[in-house]
């Protein structure tokens, strides 16, 4: 046992100690050269304390400073939370190969190369546009360990690539960019981002009005976040339990169109949120929370499973909703890999059907507005027009908005045959809905 | 440690060598719905390298003090590997050599508040928020505080040690009316002071609760074209999140048509539009004595009379561009390398009275609060916490899902009206960029009346 955590025993209830150690090499390039290289090496330990009853929490980087950690762990025990939960025991889970030793071993020189490499395929395409990139490899080791005999190791890899084109000229800016975020190496395909890249460069070079009505919309996976950022909350656990989510004490009732079948999944294998555990040692699981359009389930940590009378399914992450947040935090409900089952249309047989509307790439504004009940209203970042099933041109200063909930049951126009992984670690297809209303400028 | 430091440093075989070391107490307590959820009391102790070797960049991170030798030989290593591969060396504009030790002055310091008694006042919060109204259905409470002690060393001779408090207070409140209408409404507080920041917030409280039940009534704004007034709230997001961020010169300094639309001299808004991002007023959270290039704090006009004057600079900007430091060069924490960022940045106040703003709207929206935004170059976006008609003169009803969007340029242009009545918000949360969020930042501004922004709505 961690010799911290040998301190403790005895002395509280319960304790719990997560120690991270990490190492990050981000590499940044500026209008298409390198800028600088950066190697971070983190360590830092997160301990969770019962102390009669209640709970307290601490964390540090002081390294040389256990006694100050347990100190101020205990203390905030004294008046802390009635613990409604207790650490889980021993329990065995298989790593989703997590780890890539190539990862590991790149050395900054290789990751340097993997992006001269990308500027270059742009540079090819398009030789004036200004080019942003990053890329960053890292190796996490997360060791938690309890006090009920739960003592866990996994080592986690991840590589990450952000491109960011943008193309000026009078009157006129627009900005794309594009990332992927891989556990290993071989997974890593730059040039299919530099592909998406130079499409949108292509079918952006016309601008064109965008009218203001309802309108049919295709988001694009990058752009379904729009829609399922709302969805995503209501998913949550926490929000069930703060009654927030408009999903509460519906499971079995059809909430979305048929074809719609969500699930969060943190056993997938090579997967960017997976992992054997999560930030509380419950293992990862497969949760449906809609299949064909009825409502399966919520995501759940240990305490707010506790709170509700519910399962813990292993999303128990520091950071927020979608994890990935260190040590410092406390653990709440975040998610694993949300996954949003293909449907059966190319996304260009969809927009072909489609006699006027818009093609959604990105937003701004993400989260904004009223997302517990479901409403989004988003500027389109990269938007483009539909005439007679055809791309005529880009649209600017528009703003969408709708109800997520209402759209996906009632407006469901089609999902694509080919989902992708989008913001880190959602896949999904393309969902093309019925009646967004549309505000543009005109121009 | 300052003793290994300057040794650390004066080892370095790099042209220019920075070592920054942070030590952080803080604590957190945090209250949603009727339960406490985190008591917290933490630290942080760790180091920042920043070597620049032929004009390249190396830059490393590490929590072992006892690293430090070893991890300016480290950023020393990758800065050449940079400089391998770019042509174009980074050079940095002269700054004085500063010694100095900035001390914090909490009239209250949290540090000798226990944590019981902090627990106790959020709870107190907390529960005039769920006792407002049944229909409250969910509350986020936070309090956190902070102090820390940056010490910052280069190889040009400056040593400063500066200790910087932070306080937030963030009271929110959930209300629902059936399942599908579900509102809130929050007051946020932020300053670089003690525990009196979190004092005496009662009645902001029962306002956050109030305000979340009368926006379950409130009608959503129909999308379209309006005259909007926005308050000082909402007016300080805007200038800091739509422009603010524009003048960063780092956005700029390597884009030379981004840096073309920001020449200096060129005319942005009408004669009595005022912009100023300054680096230290008494309290302000966006307070940065000295940035985290240790230059100097200052107050720079961004915009006078209507025309650019300056923008905003780090050491390394300043020099391509040929302008000077502005103190703006900040970083959240030592995991991070110092970027151009804002501090405290406002409209200055002109002369018109709200009254004489609301005359001869037929109609319009009053748009209050900021609750998020987003800027892409010159497109922005950012939500009103809720708003009012504007109905021949005077406000009417109340509003909610109150989403603005437009083109900088023309919305500053735009600005018709510019109130008397600047107010500063310090806020609980704070600006991001860069992978860099939360950083204490203040924005204000006195009422202003903006002509054609488009609202998004259904």
């Amino acid at each position: 046992m961690d010799a911290l955590l040998k301190m403790l025993d005895g002395k509280v209830d319960q304790a719990e100690l997560l120690h991270l150690c990490s190492r990050t090499t981000p590499i940044e390039f500026r209008s298409g050269k390198l800028e600088s290289i950066k190697t971070k090496q983190i360590e830092g330990v997160a301990l969770r304390v019962i102390d009669n009853g209640r709970l307290g929490f601490a964390t540090t980087t002081d390294v040389n400073d256990p006694s100050g950690l347990t100190d101020a762990a205990i203390a905030a025990a004294a008046f802390g939370e009635e613990a409604s939960f207790t650490f889980p025991s021993k329990m065995e889970s298989e790593t989703p190969q997590v780890y890539d030793a190539s990862v590991a071993n790149a050395s900054e020189e290789r990751l340097v190369e993997i992006g001269e490499e990308a500027i270059a395929l742009i540079r090819t395409a398009d030789s004036q546009a200004e080019i942003n990139l990053s890329i960053a490899k890292s190796v996490e080791k997360v060791a938690i360990e309890n006090t009920s005999g739960l003592k866990l190791e996994e080592e986690r890899t991840t590589i990450f690539v952000s491109i960011e084109v943008e193309k000026a000229r009078e009157g006129d800016i627009f900005l794309l960019s594009d990332e992927a975020q891989v556990r290993h190496l071989e997974d890593l395909k730059p040039g299919e981002l530099v592909d998406r890249l130079e499409e949108q460069l292509r079918l952006g070079k016309t601008i064109v009005p965008a009218p203001s009505r309802e309108l049919p919309v295709v988001f694009t996976p990058n752009g379904a976040i729009a829609l399922l950022l709302p969805l995503i909350v209501g998913f949550n656990g926490k929000s069930v339990y703060l009654g927030i989510s408009p999903l509460k004490g519906r499971i079995g009732d059809t909430v979305l169109d048929s074809r719609l079948s969500i699930a969060d999944d943190g056993t997938l294998v090579r997967a960017p949120g997976s992992g054997a555990f999560d930030d509380e040692g419950t293992p990862t699981s497969s949760t449906a929370l809609v299949t064909k359009g009825v409502l399966q389930g919520f995501l759940y940590d240990l305490r707010t499973a506790a709170l509700v009378g519910a399962k813990p399914t292993g999303n128990g992450y520091k950071g927020g909703l979608f994890g990935g947040g260190g040590f410092r935090s406390l653990p709440g409900v975040g998610m694993s890999n949300v996954i949003v089952g293909e449907g059966a249309t190319p996304q260009a047989r969809i927009i072909a059907g489609i006699e006027e509307g818009l093609l959604v790439e990105a937003v701004l504004g993400l989260g904004q507005g009223n997302i517990a009940s479901g409403e989004f209203s988003n500027n389109v970042a990269v938007a483009f027009k539909i005439e007679d099933g055809k791309i005529v041109g880009r649209v600017k200063n528009t703003m969408i908005a709708g109800n997520a909930y209402n759209l996906l049951k009632d407006h469901l126009i089609a999902l694509s045959d080919s989902a992708r992984w989008v913001h880190g670690t959602l896949n999904t297809p393309a969902i093309a809905v019925d009646a967004v209303s549309v505000v543009g400028q005109g121009n | 440690m300052e003793g290994k430091i300057k040794q650390a440093i004066a080892r370095c075989s790099a042209d220019y060598t920075e070592v920054r070391i942070e030590r952080e107490r803080r604590s957190q307590v945090l209250y949603r719905k009727d339960k406490l959820e985190n008591l917290e009391t933490s630290s942080e102790l760790g180091g920042i390298v920043r070597c620049l070797k032929d004009g390249g960049w190396g830059i490393t991170v590490f929590n072992d003090l006892a690293q430090l030798q070893e991890k300016v030989g480290e950023a020393t290593r990758v800065a050449q590997l940079v400089a391998l591969h770019n042509a174009e060396p980074v050079a940095l504009a002269e700054a004085p050599v500063v010694q100095e030790e900035v001390k914090a002055h909490l009239k209250h310091d949290f540090r000798n508040v226990s944590l019981e008694e902090k627990k106790r006042l959020i709870e107190s919060y907390n529960r005039i928020l769920l006792s407002t109204s049944d229909k409250i259905v969910s509350t986020n409470v936070r309090y956190t505080d902070s102090l820390r002690e940056v010490t910052f060393a280069n190889s040009e001779g400056t040593f400063i040690v500066q200790e910087i408090p932070d306080v937030t207070l963030l009271l929110v409140a959930v209300a629902s009316d059936g399942p599908t209408n579900i509102q809130q409404g929050f007051e946020t507080f932020g300053e670089a002071g003690g525990f009196e920041v979190a004092l005496d917030r009662e009645e902001d409280a029962a306002n956050a609760a109030k305000r979340a039940v009368d926006l379950l009534d409130a009608r959503s704004v129909k999308g379209g074209k309006y005259t909007v007034i926005l308050d000082p709230g909402l007016a300080g997001v805007f200038i800091h999140e739509a422009f603010g961020h524009f003048c960063e010169a780092d956005f700029l300094f390597k884009n030379e048509r981004l840096a073309k639309i920001m020449t200096i001299g060129a005319q942005f808004g009408k004669a009595d539009l005022n912009v100023v991002d300054e680096g230290y007023i008494p309290g302000l959270r966006g307070n940065t004595p000295y940035d985290d290039e240790g230059v100097a704090r200052r107050k720079t006009h961004l915009i006078k009379n209507g025309v650019l004057k300056s923008l905003l600079h780090s050491r390394e900007t300043a020099n391509k561009m040929g302008a000077t430091p502005t103190g703006n060069a900040r970083a959240i924490s030592y995991e991070h390398a110092p970027i151009v960022r804002m501090t405290n940045t406002y409209i200055e106040a002109g002369h018109h009275t709200l009254s004489e703003m609301l005359a001869k709207i037929d109609r319009g929206v009053y748009a209050v609060k900021a609750y998020g935004g987003q800027t892409m170059f010159e497109q922005f976006t950012f939500s009103a916490a809720y708003g009012y008609e504007i109905v021949d003169g005077k406000l009417g009803e109340m509003l909610k899902d109150v989403v603005l969007t437009g083109n900088l340029f023309e919305t500053l242009r735009s600005i018709d009206m510019i109130g008397d009545d600047r107010t500063l918000y310090g806020g609980s949360g704070g600006c991001g960029k860069g992978g860099q969020s939360p950083l204490p930042v203040t924005d204000g501004s006195p009422h202003i009346r903006i002509q054609n922004v488009t609202i998004g709505g259904k």
